[in-house]
């Protein structure tokens, strides 16, 4: 699969605050690639480098074969954008959006087909100020899609939106991968991220910590799994910490929970504990490192010895 | 230029729908219009004097209250940086919007004038020199309201810096109070504001012999408008997040306020020159064979139209007998009283001049609104009573009513110790023409003293 973008060694500043240190990164065509992190990584920054929004201070970007800093503008006929926090004139129209920001562009989509393809032929000529959240986030991407991009960035494209027009643009982003589209996405949510994002890079404080697919990157981490349940009667935490290969434990009335190396070793000796005590099993979960511990762990431990934007 | 055809339309459009807009550009500028036609509902052609005020006000609320309203508006909502995701320059973006200004505040001028014709206004005596200048004006102030687009992080800031130019261009700057009627310091003062270009060259346009005499008022605007818009684009932001790119950055206002100062400069030196090389007053020869007052006939003073302003009212006032001069204008009074004798233009040329020059005592405070307007008239009257027979002062005064623009007008009375020019000659005549009808009631008697 070639590469659709290709960042090496990004760096962004500003003033004495560097927000971008060294960052680099590839993402295939077709491929669905998530940049993590939590406020201030320097997400927005290293996006906002690639998109040409800022000018970087160093490095490489390349998109589809083109250097962004040299030929910025035929790079910007490439891409689609959906920025989290743009919004337009109250009272234009979808369809005017749709046809202005067409005119920017030699090879342009019919208002009409993008009006249908995300759902706003409805709503073509109502004004911006009358639509819902939803609407506003489906333009958006509709403008997006408005120069028949190979590269299509959202910047948090689901923030803020209700549980059923978050379903919508899940299934419109798994499309954009089914028609071939290349999808750069920032997020704050995990799972999300997990659910879409065939490659996934996590950032902290200008660097890019890890990356690889979900589960790669789950698996990678050094835990073990976590057992946790709900008995009918409360246990002992000492009983618990005394079945072998159990480490933290955590007792809190009726539920439990530890981590093991061996689930099914443990279980084994965990239900005669149980029969002993007279507790019943109400609930009971195995699971492995998720893709939050993760992050969690590669992102909250070092202390904040330099600056963060 | 596709691009371009579609934002310009589409901004005009979106212009159109926009309910506060259309109050601002609009309706703003009307509302000035009916006050000023209100104030002045005595001059002869309505409004036509004050095209140039009316017109100016326009521009001005479009340019610099409108433009960057719009602009930071949508810097704000994130409009501009979507805009800055496409492959389009910044220019196309910039001309577009300067563009649908200027055809917006040319609307809101046509809309203007057009309501001062419905209510009889006369036609501008140069409608292409009207336009050249009134083009001048937009581009002069679209560039200011470039440069509070940029200054301003959002939609209060830019009505705090728009008001900080607009009320002094307002009240100092010529644009809707006289310069006559302001004292000598505000006088220099709005040199340095492109109001006065702004307003001197659409009246030059409107009433006066067009744009020939108003070079420097047309210079003026260009090299204000230039500036403004070099600066402008200098200071140019696509995000209200984002700063001006270094400290230094905003020292790019410095050739905006250059070319302020520099006008301002040029036309303080420009004024003294000209004031050194005119001669302070012109003198009138007397006439020759048998004064025209004399054929004027009691019918022909039963036949003047005395509906005139109230004494009470702004334009041509006067005092009532129990109405004493304050302690402000008590000084000025008693020295108009003492100097009138011997004051050279009421005793230069022949008696009809030389009346038509004290008329001229009471008309100029008035034409420029000095506090002490209202008691000069009685003055006035009282010195040409000493001087006149009664029949032969009705006579004078008379043919003045009937010949407003014979003669001539002085525009000044400081050498009575009152400070102030009219400026304008034709106000000095109308008022002159107020007064003498005003004089003509109360010699003959039909008004108490």
């Amino acid at each position: 699969m070639a590469d659709s973008v290709v960042v090496r060694d990004l760096t962004k500043s500003y003033g004495s605050t560097t927000a971008v240190r060294g960052v680099s990164f590839t993402i295939g065509t077709g491929e669905i690639f998530g940049l993590l992190g939590p406020n201030g990584a320097g997400k927005t920054s290293t996006l906002e480098c690639l998109i040409g929004l800022r000018e970087p201070d160093g490095g490489e970007v390349s998109v589809a074969g083109l250097d962004a800093r040299r030929s910025a503008r035929k790079v910007k006929q490439k891409i689609g954008v959906a920025l989290q926090s743009t919004a337009l004139q109250d009272k234009i129209t979808p369809r005017e959006a749709l046809r202005l920001f067409g005119s920017f562009y030699p090879l342009r989509a019919e208002p009409a087909e993008l009006l249908a393809r995300f759902a706003l032929t409805d709503k073509a000529d109502a004004a911006f100020d009358t639509l819902s959240g939803g609407q506003r986030q489906r333009l958006a991407l509709a403008l997006a899609f408005v120069n028949r991009p190979e590269l299509v960035v959202l910047d948090e494209p689901t923030t803020g939106l209700d549980p059923q027009a978050r379903r919508e643009l899940h299934d419109e982003i798994l499309r954009m991968k089914r028609d071939g589209t290349t999808v750069l996405l920032t997020t704050h949510d995990l799972a999300e991220a997990e659910q879409l994002c065939d490659r996934i890079a996590i950032m902290d404080r200008g660097r890019i910590v890890a990356t690889g697919t979900p589960a790669e990157l789950g698996a990678r981490a050094d835990r073990h799994p976590v057992v946790s349940l709900v008995t009918s009667r409360a246990l002992d935490a000492a009983a618990l910490a005394a079945l072998a290969g159990v480490t933290e434990v955590r007792c809190e009335g009726v539920s439990a929970s530890f981590r093991c190396a061996d689930p099914t070793r443990t279980l084994a000796a965990l239900l005669p504990l149980l029969v002993a005590h007279g507790a019943e099993i109400v609930e009971l979960h195995v699971r492995a490192t998720s893709l939050e511990e993760m992050f969690l762990e590669l992102t909250r431990t070092a202390p904040l010895a330099e600056n963060r934007l | 230029m596709n691009g371009l055809r579609e934002h310009l339309s589409l901004s005009l459009r979106l212009h159109f729908r926009n309910t506060l807009a259309l109050l601002y550009g609009y309706l703003f500028p009307l509302i000035f219009l009916v006050a000023f036609w209100v104030l002045y509902r005595h001059e002869k052609v309505p409004l036509l004097r004050h095209m140039g005020e009316l017109l100016t006000v326009a521009v001005l609320g479009g340019a610099c209250f409108g433009l960057p309203t719009t602009m930071v508006s949508e810097r704000e909502r994130g409009v501009w940086r979507r805009y800055r995701l496409t492959p389009m320059p910044t220019w196309l973006f910039v001309t577009s919007t300067v563009l649908a200004r200027y055809l917006i505040v040319l609307s809101a001028g046509v809309l203007q004038l057009s309501v001062a014709l419905a209510v009889g206004m006369t036609f501008p005596a140069h409608p292409f020199d009207l336009w050249v200048a009134f083009t001048l004006v937009a581009f002069a102030f679209i560039g200011l309201g470039l440069v509070i687009a940029t200054m301003a992080d959002n939609v209060p800031a830019v009505q705090a810096l728009g008001q900080c130019i607009f009320l002094p261009m307002l009240i100092i700057g010529g644009v809707a109070v006289q310069l006559a009627s302001l004292p000598g310091w505000a006088q220099r003062l709005s040199a340095y504001f492109p109001g006065r270009y702004a307003v001197e060259a659409i009246q030059g346009a409107v009433t006066g012999g067009g744009l020939a005499a108003h070079g420097f008022s047309l210079l003026a605007l260009a090299l204000i408008g230039v500036a403004g818009c070099y600066a402008g684009a200098k200071l140019f932001r696509w995000d209200g997040a984002q700063r001006f790119r270094s400290r230094g950055g905003k020292f790019w206002l410095v050739p905006a306020v250059a070319a302020w100062l520099a006008v301002g400069l040029m036309a303080d030196w420009r004024t003294r020159t000209v004031a050194e090389a005119e001669a302070p007053f012109a003198v009138v020869a007397p006439a020759v064979g048998a004064p025209p007052w004399m054929k004027i006939m009691a019918k022909d003073v039963a036949a003047l139209n005395f509906r005139l302003p109230s004494d009470g009212g702004v334009v041509s006032p006067y005092a009532a007998a129990d109405d004493e001069a304050t302690d402000y204008t008590r000084e000025e009074v008693e020295s108009v009283r003492r100097e009138l004798p011997a004051w050279k233009p009421g005793l230069t040329g022949d008696d009809l001049q030389r009346v038509r020059a004290l008329l001229c005592v009471a008309a100029v405070p008035d034409a420029i609104q000095l506090p002490v307007e209202r008691y000069l008239p009685a003055v006035v009257l009282q010195h040409l009573e000493d001087t006149y027979p009664k029949d032969k002062l009705i006579k004078i005064l008379t043919y003045i009513v009937l010949h407003p623009d014979d003669g001539t007008v002085v525009d000044t009375i400081e050498g009575l110790g009152v400070q102030g020019t009219a400026g304008d000659p034709w106000v000095v005549r109308e008022r002159s023409y107020l007064y003498a009808l005003k004089f003509i009631l109360r010699v003959t008697g039909r008004v108490p003293r």
